[in-house]
């Protein structure tokens, strides 16, 4: 009998998933609500889980639970730590989730929500979580070593630099890209500069506390920050309302940026318990507790979705960023569907923590398909929006024409309507003094998380939840801003010890500044570029990164192909390969669009083009951009061509029996915990 | 046997804070073992020191020695956990 019902169940959650997409893509002119994406999100999230993930642990890794994990053998009370499953996978789950998975719905909302949240669904199912699961699963059979290690043994050593300089040249994108979007969401805004800026002050004192005067006391002070951080908040009020304090903290955007380049450089030369590791702690507290309320929130409130399921901008005309539904949407969603970054985390810390090597199915898969519905809860936010505000919030002010009234005419023309003073009446509400072409994502995010959060928690109102969002959008971006800058430190200096030993010296003051300052360099030229576009950066930026990302989904996802293979297990590669093929197609699809389409708002060659007879004081600088993003472009698909064709060669070789299947995992040692602890 | 003992204090860390001694019990001890737990948990989340569970480790493992300080510890834990790689995505 129970076979019989556990049958209907699951053909139940199936069809109710089913039935949920059923309703979004039928819905043509009318509102649906919000609850209808949850329920096939969630629906194919369960399904996906229960039977994919089952099968992926079992017939194609074969999981065993009576071999001791790394974290049982080497247990040395620092990295290695045997955790238990729930608490690695909220500790997981803090370590990939980050600002990508919220901007990126927020911007491929110009398609409509539907498009989007298909590839969220999907793409994590049979890409994403795939990907994170299985370079889980090869790290934690190679006692927690690195991809780029990985891609060195198991591949070639070429495919392992290759893969080192791929991780350097996406982590710089990354950080400019993702800086950008907080000089976006602060530019102007005296409330959201003065709370990030009192995080400065509130990080150096819990530095203090925990380094000498309560050592390693980290709960104390994160809540003793936490009171602060919000006592900022509420204080940011009053700043954006005195004159003399708001005009301190009203900064342009060049001088935000400038101001976020220093501070970047200082957390990566200063050492770690005086900022990043406070900050860190703090903005893991808020990212936690802010994804689950807001969670809450959606549950509570199934907003409507205003946003059409699918626009007129499918075609290529879209005016927040260029470039037609197939590839872009795959693009610009990025780490909600499938993220390369995530495949350095889940070969960093987590393999090293994990209890049974079953575990691994919950945190690799499962911790993937929670990022997903974070993405979910971000196009929801967007999707909130009227269609009519959202495109006067991202698009950016050479198109819309700076003014209200313009705005209003040119959204006309796409077919929205934006009613006069609505968004000064919306500036207002927010505490913000304009919401016209507040481009980068945050801000719309914001103000969407503003609209759900006060709907459901009628006390604080709209301009403390919205800089509440903006404050918790930019204090975790930030964190990855200082981390991402030292870790690129780190991995300058390794690469460059192969040239000059002194370089690779990491605690010599001299390498130190000098690595620090390249990596700065790097990101902030792309930051400094990205903020005086006038077409806002994020038009050119967020794509590049969008590729980069996931051609280091690419990169990993041959790696995790190159293990199944040589495991004897090239019967079930294509769980690996499938999302290879399709990240191959999408992302050079997309790459050579970015850098030959003949649409100088697409190609980046042929914007330099157009730029040639310009009188425009600038032309010369921006031309050079455009040079070097298609460079740039250009390199990060040779280095996946590199890594591809290494990867095919070796799988040939083994294929064909020229070259003995051998894995190089640790060698087997029987678990010393009970059964089914 | 040594294997054993390591693996039950690894699992003492990780029973359920909720859980202490039954779900019955509320004496003043039951609580304050529930809420060091749920400290330790949170801890273990967020990826803080937690130096207690390293003077357990050490008791087992190292006997002899003498464990690091609170303040060397705390050192110690910061280098590996920054100097270790990417911890943190986009």
């Amino acid at each position: 009998m129970r076979p019989i019902l556990s049958g209907l169940l699951w053909a139940a959650v199936a069809a109710l998933g089913a039935a949920g997409f059923g309703v979004m893509a039928l819905s043509r002119g009318e509102t649906i609500s919000a609850a209808w994406l949850l329920v096939a999100g969630v629906c194919t999230y369960i399904v996906a889980f229960r039977f994919y993930s089952r099968f992926l642990a079992v017939k194609v890794f074969g999981l065993d639970d009576r071999r001791a994990t790394p974290a049982e053998r080497i247990n040395n009370g620092r990295d290695f730590v045997p955790t238990n499953k729930w608490v690695l996978y909220g500790h997981h789950f803090a370590a990939i989730a980050g600002a990508g998975p919220l901007i990126g719905p927020i911007l491929a909302a110009q398609f409509g929500f539907l498009p989007g949240t298909l590839w969220l669904v999907a793409g994590v199912v049979l890409g994403g979580a795939v990907q994170d699961f299985t370079i889980l699963f090869c790290s934690l059979r190679r006692d927690g070593k690195s991809l780029g290690q990985m891609a060195k043994d198991e591949v070639n050593t070429v495919a392992g630099y290759a893969a080192m300089v791929a991780i350097l040249a996406i982590m710089i994108i990354l950080l400019a890209v993702l800086a950008l979007v907080v000089v976006n969401a602060l530019r102007a805004s005296p409330w959201g500069l003065f709370t990030i800026a009192g995080t400065i002050p509130i990080a150096l004192l819990m530095g203090w506390w925990m380094k000498s005067f309560r050592p390693g006391r980290v709960l104390e002070a994160s809540a003793i920050g936490i009171a602060l951080l919000l006592f900022a908040l509420v204080g940011g009020r009053w700043v954006s309302l005195d004159p003399v304090w708001s005009g301190w903290f009203t900064w342009s955007g060049p001088a935000l940026s400038w101001g976020i380049i220093v501070y970047g450089f200082a957390a990566s030369v200063l050492p770690v318990w005086m900022l990043l590791s406070p900050r860190d702690y703090l903005s893991t507290f808020l990212k936690v507790g802010t994804v689950l309320v807001l969670g809450v929130a959606i549950l509570i409130l199934l907003p409507p979705l205003r946003m059409p399921a699918v626009t007129r901008f499918v075609d290529g005309s879209g005016p927040v960023f260029a470039g037609k539904v197939f590839p872009f949407a795959f693009i610009t969603i990025a780490c909600g569907a499938i993220s390369g970054f995530h495949a350095l985390v889940a070969s960093g810390t987590t393999p090293k923590m994990l209890m049974r090597e079953s575990h691994a199915r919950l945190i690799g898969y499962g911790g993937m398909l929670t990022e997903s519905f974070v993405g979910l809860m971000a196009m929801i936010a967007a999707a909130t929006l009227e269609p009519g505000v959202y495109f006067a919030m991202n698009v950016s002010a050479t198109t819309l024409g700076g003014t209200a009234q313009s705005a209003a005419h040119t959204i006309a023309q796409w077919g929205f309507t934006l009613q006069p003073g609505q968004m000064e009446t919306l500036a207002r509400q927010m505490g913000e003094t304009s919401l016209l072409s507040r481009t980068g994502g945050a801000p719309s995010l914001a103000v969407g998380m503003a609209s759900i959060l006060a709907g459901v928690f009628k006390g604080p109102g709209l301009a403390l939840w919205y800089h509440f969002a903006i404050m918790f959008e930019a204090l975790f971006i930030l964190t990855t801003v200082d981390a991402g800058t030292r870790v690129g430190r780190f991995m300058l200096q390794d690469l460059g010890g192969h040239l000059w030993k002194p370089i690779g010296n990491i605690s010599s003051y001299p390498s130190i500044i000098l690595t620090s300052a390249l990596v700065v360099a790097g990101w902030g030229y792309f930051l400094y570029q990205g903020v005086v576009d006038p077409l806002g950066g994020i038009n050119s930026l967020w794509p590049l990164f969008g590729i980069a990302n996931q051609l280091l989904a690419a990169v990993a996802l041959c790696v995790g192909t190159t293990v199944l293979i040589k495991m004897d297990r090239a019967r079930y590669a294509w769980v690996t390969l499938l999302p290879l093929a399709w990240l191959i197609l999408v992302t050079m699809t997309a790459g050579i669009q970015k850098v030959f389409a003949d649409d100088p708002r697409l190609g980046f060659l042929s914007h330099a083009r157009s730029l040639a007879d310009s009188a425009d004081p600038n032309a010369a600088r921006m031309i050079l951009n455009d040079r070097l993003d298609a460079a740039l472009a250009l390199a990060f698909m040779a280095v996946v061509v590199v890594v591809i064709a290494a990867s095919a060669r070796e799988w040939w070789m083994v294929l064909t029996r020229k070259k003995a299947p051998t894995v190089s995992e640790s060698p087997f040692v029987e678990t010393a915990y009970a059964p089914g602890d | 046997m040594i294997g054993r003992d390591a693996a039950v204090g690894g699992r003492r860390a990780d029973a359920q804070w909720w859980a202490v001694g039954g779900f019955q019990r509320w004496t003043v001890s039951c609580l304050q073992s529930r809420v060091r737990l749920l400290l330790r948990t949170l801890r273990a989340v967020i990826g803080a020191p937690d130096y207690d569970r390293y003077l357990e480790r050490h008791a087992q493992c190292h006997a002899g020695s003498s464990p690091l300080d609170r303040k060397a510890f705390y050192a110690a834990f910061l280098s590996w956990r920054y100097e270790a790689g990417p911890n943190r995505c986009c």
